[in-house]
């Protein structure tokens, strides 16, 4: 009756009372390659998730309609039967086990006795890379043994393994570079003779544009349509992601721009597992005293990595050249950056910004403890008066500084993890999206106490994904797409949203 | 009603972990005192019971940094072995004076520590391994350097540091010093935490907390003299107790080393140098082996070389006994010392009992099992 495959109608996804999806509806057909577009945090992965059952039925509202019969799937076993099969952008290989070992990761070729069938599994997984065209991989020997896009290949012979029909893509050529790419978009081309229909997730809009036969788009958790690629374009589908006005949400203070203080040159990042991939290449900036230079770019773009290249930090083969004042540095250990007054505050709080077990002062007072000790004996009085003064400048909301940490809301954990960076009285401060997880009201509070420290002189450095407060705050914004400079604008009240990404999403190199 | 209080009376002692520890104690002690007919509680085998574990006390509390940090060390037995072997030739062989001895042993110990640090912080190898390896060569060290018999006899001068006791008069004197230091210290930090408009907790509950005290160094100190007054070792052990608690509250390595513990990239992003704290915990420990090393082969005037044997796992099961958590960032000395207290006294109760060995470490592998499952058990809750 229904020449679907797939009907989801007005899935709405509630966290905790925010409407993370509010009526979506996607449609799939077989053998139809769909483009899932919207910007970080729109709700794309959400609706993955709803999909694949990760968020099982029953904690969300709508209806999914697979085959032409409701689905009402709670198990991501479940979802996978029937044929729904999600690629995620991490990787889920286990290195050590052979390419068919992994194909077959449990579900197992066995005799009855739990013996395993290597020339069984590996015969079949033979067979699963040469409809890839991939007969040159060796499926007995083990996944390190591979690299790069590979590796994304065999994934998706893991996932073709599972007999699937729908096959979701989640940035699958976040890690590829060029010529992998070219392989995959050619791999999803293909599936069509084979009747597999693909949703296919991408911040790379020249992707979106060769292969998929429609594209939906939502936008901050709304449905805002579904059309054939032939009646789109580029352009439209940004428009159509971008969409929403910028309203008054940060407090704009005038602030005076002084010399340049921070010069950094030609940094290159490899990627840590693929080396010949590049995840940083070749960007340089400057910072003045006293500047908001924003830094812009979709996810995978490079800015995290970038960040941590910067501070010391980064844990690949790179290569960077620091002037501080003037002066070449050198930074390889966060420890030299923060002796030379750069300061980072990192993108993830839980990981790298809080120590847990420490209370809200010990955290606050980490990096400048030995200011506060003689004969390495703590002078717990006079840390203590710090301490108190910068739970109050920061207004930091907490009946005690000997509390956890952990007992803070999201906001003001990120106030105490700035505070703590800010101790050793930075010239350059590094935020990496310093309002991930923190709410309006917090997010206000973090932007006026960024352009306080803009007034007393810091430069400072923003790695945002959210494109309206990169507008909101900056004085001037680098746009950083695929690890390359693709846009530096002086954000004059000219700049708009779709300015910055369309300079993210279009490649340099290939228009000239 | 009583559920209320219940509820108050287990809050309070997941607050105050020492709490419920000592209540483990007073359990024992009574069990035991009363299954031997009160021949457990007397001054004697008092005195014995902190000799015993003066030793496991001495590693544990070296151990705990180790473990708060995040790391573990399983080196310390054959450590403890050798270097007691080393002071034992260097005594009984070369003649050296006591104090070189013990000095030359110390130096060892912090260097043989650092250099399994070193291994840890700098060369990326876990430390499980470190002290897997440190376990059989050092014990191997031993075996090559003594030719696999007791060095003795140790000169008297050693041996007193194992075997003596401190005069019963400067015993009081001491005592009666600590209890006024902690008051002084309770009273300094009333002070200051008012100065700073922190919450002072009422005065009848820090008075409440200084008459424990004293009450506990007081039924220590009349009960050794009961005997023959404090031991040399179980003094040291006390003054470690004092110096590495001061460490572990007071000063920067201290705070880094619950810090490292508890977020190790955290702490590395804050700008602190995070390999140097392994590396210097490491070194601590090494520096309690030799402690622990001379004190054995003093009180047995002898070098053996089954010194120390599966002292590493004694050690650690006094942390975790104390309460220190295995995911390192949190964990206390007193709580290691009171581990190794329990250990001891199950050590010394059963052995009073004739129970038969086998019996012993089925029911001390029980209570560490025990230990680690409450542990997880109260912490989930909260």
């Amino acid at each position: 009756m229904s020449d679907y495959l797939l009907e989801m109608k007005t899935i709405v996804k509630e966290f905790s009372g925010v409407k993370a999806l509010d009526g979506i509806d996607l449609k799939v057909r077989p053998g139809e390659v769909v483009g899932l577009c919207g910007e970080n945090g729109a709700g794309k992965s959400t609706l993955m998730k709803v999909l694949s059952a990760v968020h099982p039925h029953g904690t969300w509202s709508g209806e999914i309609i697979w085959e032409g019969q409701p689905l009402e799937a709670r198990t991501i076993r479940r979802t996978e039967r029937a044929g729904i099969v999600i690629v995620h952008q991490e990787l889920m290989l286990v290195p050590e086990l052979s390419v068919a070992e992994n194909i077959f990761l449990g579900r197992e070729v066995a005799s009855r006795g739990g013996v395993l069938d290597y020339e069984a599994m590996n015969a079949k997984a033979s067979r699963l890379m040469a409809d890839l065209k991939m007969s040159h991989v060796n499926v007995a020997l083990p996944v390190s043994h591979y690299s790069g896009g590979i590796l994304q290949l065999i994934e998706i012979a893991k996932a073709l393994g599972k007999n699937a029909k729908l096959l979701i893509l989640d940035e699958p050529t976040s890690a590829l570079s060029q010529s992998e790419t070219r392989t995959l978009l050619d791999l999803v081309r293909g599936l069509k003779d084979r009747n597999i229909a693909c949703v296919y997730i991408s911040h790379k809009l020249e992707e979106i544009e060769a292969i998929c036969d429609t594209v939906a788009v939502i936008r901050d958790g709304q449905f805002i349509g579904q059309a054939p690629m032939a009646a789109l374009t580029v352009d439209k589908i940004i428009h159509m992601m971008v969409g929403r006005e910028l309203k008054e949400k940060y407090p704009r203070e005038p602030h005076a721009i002084g010399e340049v203080v921070f010069d950094v040159r030609h940094v290159t990042c490899h990627d840590p597992i693929n080396p010949d991939k590049k995840k940083v290449d070749d960007v340089s900036f400057t910072v003045r005293a006293g500047e908001i230079l924003g830094i812009a770019g979709l996810v995978g773009a490079g800015r995290t990595e970038m960040a941590s290249a910067l501070f010391g930090h980064y844990k690949g083969p790179h290569s960077v050249d620091i002037h501080l004042d003037g002066r070449r540095i050198e930074v390889k250990t966060p420890q030299d950056a923060v002796s030379h007054g750069i300061c980072m505050v990192p993108e993830d709080r839980k990981r790298h910004g809080i120590v847990p077990l420490l209370g809200i002062g010990q955290n606050i007072t980490l990096a400048v403890l030995p200011r506060f000790a003689r004969f390495g004996l703590i002078d717990e009085a006079a840390e203590f008066s710090v301490i108190g003064h910068e739970i109050d400048a920061m207004s930091i909301k907490t009946a005690s500084p000997l509390l956890a940490i952990t007992s803070l809301s999201g906001g003001n954990q990120q106030k105490a993890v700035v505070a703590k960076m800010l101790l050793p009285k930075p010239r350059v401060l590094i935020l990496d999206e310093p309002t991930r997880g923190v709410d309006v009201g917090a997010k206000y509070e973090i932007y006026k106490l960024i352009y306080g420290l803009a007034k007393d002189g810091i430069a400072i450095v923003m790695m945002s994904s959210e494109l309206p407060e990169v507008l909101g705050i900056s004085d001037r914004v680098l746009v950083i797409g695929d690890g390359e400079v693709r846009g530096d604008f002086v954000n004059d009240g000219t700049l708009t949203q779709e300015k910055i990404l369309t300079a993210a999403l279009t490649k340099r190199r290939q228009a000239a | 009603m009583s559920t209320g209080g219940m509820q108050s009376f287990a809050t309070i002692f997941s607050r105050y972990k020492i709490l419920s520890l000592l209540f483990v104690i007073a359990v024992i002690w009574l069990l035991f005192g009363w299954l031997t007919d009160g021949y457990f509680l007397t001054p004697r085998n008092f005195s014995n019971l902190l000799r015993q574990m003066a030793i496991t006390g001495m590693l544990a509390a070296g151990m705990v940094f180790v473990i708060i940090s995040g790391e573990i060390d399983l080196s310390v037995g054959s450590l403890l072995g050798l270097l007691g072997g080393v002071a034992a030739i260097l005594d009984v062989v070369y003649g050296f004076p006591v104090l070189a001895t013990i000095l030359t042993v110390l130096a060892l110990g912090l260097m043989a520590g650092l250099f399994n640090g070193w291994w840890v912080a700098y060369r990326g190898v876990p430390s499980f391994m470190v002290g897997l390896a440190g376990l059989m060569a050092y014990r191997g060290v031993l075996l090559g350097i003594t030719d696999g018999s007791t060095v003795a006899p140790v000169s008297p001068g050693l041996v007193l540091i194992g075997q003596a006791y401190l005069p019963r008069l400067a015993g009081d004197l001491l005592a009666g010093f600590v209890f006024l230091l902690v008051g002084v210290l309770i009273f300094r930090s009333r002070a200051k935490r008012r100065r700073y408009n922190l919450d002072v907790p009422p005065l009848w509950q820090d008075v409440l907390k200084l008459i424990g005290i004293g009450v506990v160094i007081a039924g220590f100190v009349i009960m050794l003299d009961e005997y023959r007054g404090i031991p040399i070792p179980v003094l040291v052990l006390g003054i470690v107790l004092g110096v590495f608690t001061l460490i572990s509250r007071q000063t920067v390595f201290g705070r880094r080393v619950y810090s490292v513990g508890s977020n190790v990239e955290a702490t590395r992003l804050s700008g602190v140098n995070v390999k140097v704290v392994k590396l210097a915990v490491f070194g601590l420990v090494g520096l309690m082996c030799a402690v622990a090393g001379l004190t054995t082969t003093a009180r047995l005037a002898a070098g053996s070389v089954s010194a120390g044997n599966l002292g590493e796992l004694d050690a650690i099961a006094s942390c975790i006994i104390g309460g220190t958590s295995m995911r390192g960032g949190s964990g206390t000395v007193y709580g290691a010392l009171i581990g190794a207290l329990i250990m001891a006294s199950l050590d010394n109760g059963m052995s009073m009992l004739g129970v038969e060995t086998f019996w012993q470490m089925i029911v001390k592998g029980s209570i560490l099992l025990l230990a680690v499952w409450v542990d997880i058990a109260t912490s989930a809750k909260t």
